[in-house]
């Protein structure tokens, strides 16, 4: 099997603010195999958007802090890369689609002149003229890179700003170019594309920015999507017409997903593995049809049955007591135990079985951070 | 049958938007927004009305213009056979104790000033003179209904979690004791397992104290938990109304079979099961003559787009009533064969060009 194109080792993140030490992410350990979508599920609050944004390290530092662990993306170590080298892994090799794509777009330019960008960044790095694309198996030396110095950075940006209005107009006249936007407008199911080159984001409904969003972030080609709730703020039907492109793409593209939600159903229907988090803890890992019909944590279960499937006269929906803990006092051990059915004595100290492959193999499996998940089956 | 507690009559709300200077020199015809577009609909005594649709089908405004936060344009509100449509001054005061809105955002519908006393005993102060001590023993009863410990009655909104605050917009509604509540969205905002608690807690409020809910939401899984009948909602019509267990197993127009299609559910075994109709949901200004769905409908014949579809019930199938012409050709359509594409009815000329679908291309490379 190929090497995976993300692992996380134990990522420990905090946000240290006036009002404490946040704990958003606790030991998390996970990996993404070429190909495939990894879909995590939690909570507000359970450090799921924490974990996107520090993967192409978007998370502002301060007042984030990232305390423990290694993301390596591709082999390169993300948290050992000065700030002047994170466009190298950003945008050709992660890319992301965000929640709200009103907020990501520039309302100021034109959808062409968004994409283009996006493409012209890219084939930039692809011709070596901007250092970016990182070879596939080269052994990527990020200790021994010196610093560009200031005359570099002022002829070749690492980034280039947006496209300036010279730039604009002459990409404008780029035959080429035009081809190639107008083939990820296409790529993203946008009907009459010529027209829609032309528009502002304010001119397009929430469904079309979210596609023009994939568009851009497909544009870099990267090895890795992360979507962060790309569904969240559209409507049923609309999201339905998404997370099908989004489906029909993963077999055309073939990128690596981190699909991130916090609806059981959107997660059931894009992801190949499911990861549960609660209060920046990974609780549960596996493939996603042993997770959602057998799941080995109580949180999990707690989760999918509280999903109203029933009518009133069926009776009561299972609902969990308590609320998600405040991340700056997680309890201690499991963090779960104080709302479990199953919490034993030791569920307070100890924080559960580490999610490690077994001995041997590198497949992790079906997981879950539960000394007694074979009596979660027998759960309510 | 049960008495209907409210009844609307073709009831209209129309926004006229404010002509351009360009519009007016040109002479353009008047653009309004027809939010909710002949409306008539019952909510039983003690039962709860679902009211489904996605943004912009106009379920909201109804909502508040059923509460009387906005004047109808057009048509009759009944409450207990009382026509209410023009009630003013005392008398809607007097009328206010008996309807209650829980507000969609429980954010922004709490003054972020005031505690917790002065927040739920607000409505029983607007109803009458009471000191302060009595208010805050009264306060201090509801909140237990809702779930919410009687100690907290002097902490401000920001210090609850999201769940608590919906339970505390809840109490607020709750503090008259009215007959009808009407909940906008009242677990939007709400993670599923805090969702599962507010919703238990609806029911269970209904059953106590008999209040008739009208439920407005775009969750069919929270509606469907929580109502007795539901109507389906789209660009300011009804498409749909009836038993929640008739509309949601047996959908009778293609808009609810749309919308149920693309619930995602979370089983790992009915991916793949989705079919999409295209297009979006097309604006509210000055629509066109015939069926509202036409432009996005999967079974559209040339009749759809002349004359408009009018709620009727099928034969064999009473209390549940249809704006479709095609009806009885949809409603046979088992549900199973809604996996995968919308299948295609003789009679409905689909091109594929007009699919939003204009090419499979992949990227270059």
């Amino acid at each position: 099997m190929a090497a995976p194109v993300l692992e996380v080792k134990n990522l420990s993140v905090d946000y240290v603010v006036g009002a404490g030490t946040f704990h958003a992410l606790s030991e998390v350990s996970f990996e993404i195999e070429p190909g495939r979508v990894l879909g995590i599920v939690g909570e507000t609050g359970s450090g799921k958007s924490t974990l996107a944004h520090s993967i192409p390290r978007l998370l502002p530092e301060p007042p984030a802090k990232i305390r423990s662990g290694e993301i390596l993306f591709r082999g390169i170590d993300t948290l050992k890369l000065e700030k002047w080298q994170l466009p190298r892994i950003r945008g050709t090799g992660v890319s992301m689609v965000f929640q709200e794509p009103l907020n990501s777009l520039n309302p100021a330019y034109r959808i062409f002149d968004q994409i283009a960008e996006a493409v012209r960044i890219r084939q930039l790095r692809e011709t070596g003229k901007m250092p970016g694309i990182l070879p596939a198996g080269e052994p990527f030396d990020y200790s021994k890179r010196d610093p560009p110095k200031a005359s570099d950075v002022i002829t070749k940006p690492l980034v280039p700003s947006l496209p300036s209005k010279r730039l604009r107009t002459i990409l404008r006249a780029d035959k080429s170019m035009r081809r190639e936007v107008l083939e990820y407008l296409r790529l993203v199911r946008i009907n009459d594309p010529e027209t829609i080159l032309t528009l502002y984001p304010h001119e397009l409904s929430g469904g079309m920015r979210q596609r023009i969003m994939i568009a851009i972030a497909l544009s870099g080609r990267p090895s890795l999507l992360i979507a962060d709730e790309p569904t969240s703020a559209l409507d049923i039907t609309i999201q339905a017409q998404v997370l099908t492109l989004m489906k029909e793409l993963m077999s055309e593209v073939r990128t690596s997903i981190l699909f991130i939600s916090h609806d059981l159903g959107v997660i059931a229907e894009m992801a190949d593995d499911v990861g549960v988090m609660y209060a920046g803890h990974l609780v549960e890992f596996g493939p996603l049809e042993d997770v959602y019909e057998n799941p080995r944590h109580p949180y999990t279960k707690a989760l999918l049955r509280a999903v109203p499937n029933r009518y009133k006269t069926d009776g009561s929906l299972p609902s969990l007591r308590g609320t998600v803990p405040n991340l700056s006092r997680i309890p201690s051990g499991c963090p779960f135990h104080p709302r479990c059915p199953l919490a034993k004595p030791v569920c307070s100290k100890d924080p559960g079985p580490a999610l490690l492959p077994a001995e041997g193999s590198r497949v992790r499996g079906h997981l879950a951070a539960c000394y007694f998940s074979k009596d979660v089956e027998a759960l309510p | 049958m049960t008495e209907a507690l409210v009844e609307t009559i073709d009831l209209e709300k129309h926004f006229p938007l404010t002509p351009s200077l360009s519009d007016t020199l040109a002479r353009r015809e008047k653009r309004v927004i027809h939010a909710v577009d002949g409306v008539s609909l019952q909510v039983r005594r003690g039962e709860t009305l679902g009211l489904i649709g996605e943004s912009g089908s106009g379920k909201t405004t109804l909502g508040w213009v059923i509460a009387r936060l906005y004047e109808p344009t057009r048509g009759r509100i009944l409450f207990s056979g009382k026509d209410i449509t023009h009630l003013e001054g005392r008398e809607l005061l007097a009328w206010r104790r008996q309807v209650q809105v829980v507000f969609q955002d429980p954010i922004g519908s709490l003054d972020p000033r005031m505690r917790v006393w002065q927040i739920v005993g607000e409505p029983l102060l607007a109803q009458g003179k009471l000191s302060r001590a009595e208010l805050r023993a009264k306060v201090s009863e509801v909140l237990p209904t809702v779930g919410l410990p009687a100690g907290s009655i002097d902490l401000y909104p920001h210090e609850f979690s999201g769940g608590g605050r919906q339970r505390l917009s809840l109490a607020r509604a709750l503090s008259l004791r009215p007959k009808l509540i009407i909940l906008d969205e009242p677990t939007s905002a709400l993670d599923v397992a805090v969702q599962a608690q507010i919703l238990n807690r609806l029911v269970d409020l209904q059953s106590r104290f008999g209040f008739s809910y009208l439920m407005i939401s775009h969750n069919v899984a929270a509606v469907r938990f929580v109502a007795d009948r539901v109507a389906v909602m789209y660009l300011g019509k009804i498409a749909e109304a009836g038993p929640v267990r008739g509309v949601l197993e047996r959908p009778l127009h293609p808009y609810t079979k749309a919308l149920l299609a693309a619930l995602p559910v979370p089983d790992a075994r009915r991916r793949a099961m989705r079919y999409r109709v295209s297009g979006e949901v097309p604006t509210l200004i000055n629509p066109p003559p015939g069926c509202r769905f036409a432009g996005r409908c999967p079974f559209v014949i040339d009749r759809c787009r002349e004359e408009e579809p009018l709620l009727r019930v099928l034969p064999g199938i009473p209390d549940q009533w249809v704006a479709c012409h095609r009806a009885e050709e949809v409603g046979e359509i088992p549900p199973e064969e809604l996996l995968g594409e919308m299948p295609t009815l003789p009679g409905s000329p689909r091109s594929e060009s007009g699919n939003s679908r204009p090419s499979e291309s992949t990227v270059a490379g």
